[in-house]
């Protein structure tokens, strides 16, 4: 299960931060998913040799904590989306394909012409989509 | 998902904003409605470059940023590619367009008004007007891909009007902090 969903605009100035359960503490997401960008700038920085090649928008997992796991993605535009999931099971290709859709939500919103870029991202269709994007992601990895 | 809209659409409303700003808001200085239309631009640079990189895997240097606006980004704007790109390998690009869409259905009127400024720089300067927005959506794209730089555009030395129809050839130069 999906708990929170971040994106981190290309100075680590926070675009959009939602947490999908009330059960655990907001600030500890919030610290999980700033601890995560570091470990993103490494990645970028130092690309290692077996894997992941240079260029790829997909991070992959970026570290597992006790409870959580941490998936990041880097767009073009050097924004970071960073997924915290409690699943044990996770395919690689449900995160792609999550990454997939919410990149394309974030586009939207981001293409809208009163938004601001690098101030927070407030579009209620936007949190919806998300929301929608995360309900279903649960639905897909059950199936 | 997109919904599309008809070219003479863009067209028009590019007219009308270079009208606008130039006649109406800012008729006195030319150099602020330039500038105005420049970061309208930007904005919008800013925004296509978010939509157009979406499933491109990352650009490893500035030359295969350049190169991205050269191909994908110019052919989803104006449906051909640039056709001839220079650079000088100390932070400046030229990227030529030999027909720039945005300018082909602008015509040369050769009746010259007060006969002191020839035709060729009065429409030079007509048409320098209409470059200020493309200049500022390379300039926004390639910003928001992590180079900041410095767009100018102008109508290349090529003849100017035949037919009354100006040949709209024109380069654009990127100048970056290497």
């Amino acid at each position: 299960m999906i708990v929170c969903v971040a994106v981190v605009g290309h100075q680590n100035n926070p675009l959009y931060i939602q947490s999908f359960t009330e059960a655990d503490d907001a600030l500890k997401l919030h610290h999980i998913v700033h601890c995560s960008l570091d470990v993103v700038d490494e990645r970028v920085n130092n690309p290692k040799k077996s894997g992941l090649t240079l260029n790829e928008t997909f991070l992959g997992l970026l570290y597992p904590t006790e409870n959580y796991k941490v998936y990041g993605y880097l767009t073009n535009t050097k924004v970071k989306f960073i997924l915290v999931t409690t699943d044990l099971d996770v395919r690689d290709a449900d995160v792609r394909n999550f990454f997939r859709r919410f990149h394309a939500a974030y586009v939207d919103a981001v293409s809208n012409p009163f938004h601001v870029p690098g101030k927070r991202i407030t579009s209620k269709t936007f949190a919806e989509r998300v929301s929608n994007i995360v309900k279903s992601f649960g639905l897909s990895s059950a199936g | 998902m997109g919904r599309e809209v008809s070219e003479s659409c863009i067209d028009s409303l590019l007219t009308e904003m270079v009208a606008s700003y130039c006649n109406q808001f800012y008729s006195n200085t030319p150099e602020l409605a330039a500038r105005r239309i420049e970061a309208i631009g930007y904005q919008v640079g800013h925004q296509l470059s978010e939509r157009y990189t979406m499933d491109r895997p990352r650009f490893t240097d500035h030359l295969e940023a350049i190169k991205f606006i050269c191909k994908d980004f110019w052919s989803e704007l104006f449906k051909k590619q640039i056709d001839n790109l220079k650079t000088n390998h100390r932070g400046t690009f030229v990227l030529q367009d030999n027909k720039f869409r945005w300018l082909s259905r602008i015509s040369g009127d050769p009746s010259v008004d007060n006969g002191t400024q020839d035709p060729e720089s009065k429409a030079a300067q007509a048409m320098s007007m209409y470059l200020y927005f493309p200049c500022g959506i390379i300039r926004g794209a390639l910003s928001n891909l992590g180079i900041p730089c410095a767009v100018s555009a102008d109508i290349s030395s090529l003849p100017a009007c035949e037919y009354n129809w100006i040949l709209s050839p024109c380069c654009f130069s990127i100048k970056y902090a290497f």
